[in-house]
């Protein structure tokens, strides 16, 4: 437990300390915000309020992609040799991918938060027990693909090669997620793509705290784009926060499994001189 | 004195290659151990498989009596490295650094703030604690590594080539650090070196090459064993000297009027300068030095 407090505080210490890359990333949500809610407004046709429902899936990306490029941290550490030291450290290969994973969420989730205060302001309405919702599932979804994220920062070989494979997950995910686009108004020829992308789930159960659906038929859940009718299959919103935390789980026990085996191969990448 | 290392039959494959082939050796409690040999002899692949860093291939390997495979946990918490690179935090203070450290290795916590106190004194960087490690400079990075390599009180700290890329002055405040160390908290010392003249002042010195070890004694006995003795003479009369050297068959080599002997045997040379003392304008003996039993073992110079 002391060793992911650890991890966790000199994280997020590390995190405060870059501060143009703190300016940087609070100004990247805050236009994302302003970018897409405004030019995307068209492209929501059809839809009730398509601001509230632009702003929410715009703050759950937000988290799903801070989550995503925090790992990225990792790779660094790697290089810099901090990585080297907490793995000859006497502590359990699980508490590292607990503390990395952690920290990695708080980061998205604080992001996140200060876009939802923005959001407000711009007109999204939430009470309590939304928000509190809200959070949860941004906390699933942080811990889900900081997850992810350090699966495939462990795989990479360096920080350049991480930014590449992020960049393939990250572009088509969104855009496929109805985050942005309204899934209900794209192309019939895109909605498999759309069903087997675990950021539809995502944006779909966010949604549907935030916009307060709790009392919709599923017929109007699926015309709003927040459940999903595959075959007469209809996903209902809920399900799909089970199947961001499968996910999150697999990716977990897959780092943990990296972290015990092949971490040190890992680190000699950055020596190869060192026989 | 006990054995707090104990290597057996270790052998280290990558793929076809073998770095390091069958070696064994023992290292005692409390002393300073060092390991040389040129890049790609297999030392650090020995080091970083008793760090835990590596799996060995096959052998025996304990360390404190705990096997390094069999016990990752136990031996960790035993050990301290000071590596090669660097592993310090850029972004954070030195306080945070070692604190981190601390926090990792499971330090009591109300006994940190008096162990930081006590590291920091040791490597003069009391001063310095709130300074943030990238606006350091090399040596000091380095005395903060050695700090940190301490701070949890390991039984054996090793050190992989603590001074390499350091100016002559710092290296010698670092070996200052590490005798200072050794002798307070008796820990065990095993490093590595390029530089032969700090392998000098260590107590057992292992010669590897080639992924073998090709000696292992103590510095003494390794140039008594591997190198003779030159003596220099520079005397008044060369040609009686010369006649006297010719007759009792000494071999010697003459240049710049300075008659120069190798030779082990004490009693010959005492002779001589008694025999000589009145007519002997300089007069020096010196015992081959590291580098030379390294020549002699592996009749190459160090690839450094």
């Amino acid at each position: 437990m002391r060793a992911i407090v650890a991890i966790l505080k000199r994280n997020l210490t590390n995190f405060t300390r870059d501060k143009l890359r703190l300016i940087f990333s609070i100004f990247m949500s805050v236009f994302l915000l302003f970018i897409f809610s405004f030019v995307m407004k068209g492209a929501a046709k059809g839809i009730e309020n398509p601001l509230n429902y632009l702003i929410s899936g715009i703050i759950i990306m937000t988290v799903f992609q801070t989550a995503l490029s925090n790992s990225s941290n990792i790779l660094e550490d790697i290089s810099m040799g901090v990585m080297k030291e907490v793995l000859v450290s006497p502590i359990a290969r699980w508490q590292i991918s607990i503390g990395q994973v952690l920290s990695s969420t708080i980061i998205a989730v604080a992001q996140s938060l200060i876009m939802i205060v923005i959001g407000l302001f711009m007109g999204l309405s939430i009470n309590v027990i939304q928000f509190l919702q809200m959070l949860g599932v941004m906390v699933a979804v942080g811990a889900t693909f900081s997850s992810l994220g350090l699966y495939v920062a462990t795989l990479a070989k360096s920080s350049t090669t991480f930014q590449i494979m992020i960049n393939v997950v990250i572009l088509p995910f969104t855009f496929l997620s109805g985050a942005y686009i309204p899934t209900t108004t794209m192309p019939k020829i895109l909605l498999p793509f759309v069903y087997i992308n675990p950021l539809t789930y995502t944006t779909a159960i966010f949604r549907y705290i935030t916009l307060k659906m709790g009392n919709m038929s599923s017929g109007a859940l699926v015309k709003a784009g927040v459940a999903f009718n595959v075959d007469g299959f209809i996903i209902m919103p809920y399900m799909g926060l089970i199947i961001i935390l499968t996910m999150g789980l697999l990716f977990f026990i897959l780092c943990v499994r990296r972290f015990n085996t092949a971490d040190f191969s890992n680190v000699k990448v950055f020596n190869p001189n060192d026989k | 004195m006990s054995n707090i290392i104990e290597v057996k039959n270790f052998t280290q494959k990558y793929g076809d290659f073998v770095a390091v082939d069958n070696i064994s050796f023992d290292v005692e409690q409390g002393g300073v151990f060092a390991f040389l040999g040129p890049n790609g002899a297999g030392k650090s692949t020995t080091i970083n498989t008793l760090c835990t860093i590596i799996n060995k291939t096959s052998g025996e390997l304990k360390i404190n009596g705990y096997d390094v495979s069999d016990n990752k946990d136990k031996v960790r918490r035993d050990i301290g490295i000071v590596f090669q690179d660097s592993t310090l935090d850029g972004k954070l203070t030195i306080e945070e650094n070692l604190k981190f450290h601390c926090e990792i290795y499971k330090v009591p916590k109300n006994e940190i703030k008096e162990r930081l106190d006590f590291v920091l004194e040791l490597v003069d960087l009391e001063d310095w604690r709130k300074a943030a490690v990238n606006s350091l400079s090399g040596g000091m990075k380095r005395r903060v590594e050695i700090a940190k390599g301490l701070i949890h009180y390991p039984k054996v700290l090793f050190l992989d080539e603590p001074t390499t890329g350091l100016d002559p002055q710092t290296r010698a405040k670092i070996w200052d650090y590490i005798y200072k160390l050794q002798k307070q908290k008796n820990i065990t010392i095993f490093l590595t070196t390029h530089y032969m003249d700090e392998a000098e002042a260590c107590d057992k010195v292992v010669i590897m090459d080639h992924g073998k070890i090709v000696a292992c004694d103590t510095p003494y006995n390794l140039k008594n064993k591997y190198t003779s003795r030159m003596t220099k003479l520079m005397v008044e009369d060369e040609e009686v000297l010369g006649k006297y050297l010719k007759e009792n068959s000494i071999k010697y080599e003459l240049s710049e009027h300075m008659f120069t002997i190798y030779s082990n045997e004490l009693n010959m040379i005492f002779d001589l300068v008694s025999k000589f003392k009145d007519t002997i304008k300089d007069f020096q003996t010196n015992n081959g030095t590291l580098n030379d039993v390294f020549l002699s073992i592996t009749g190459k110079e160090i690839r450094s």
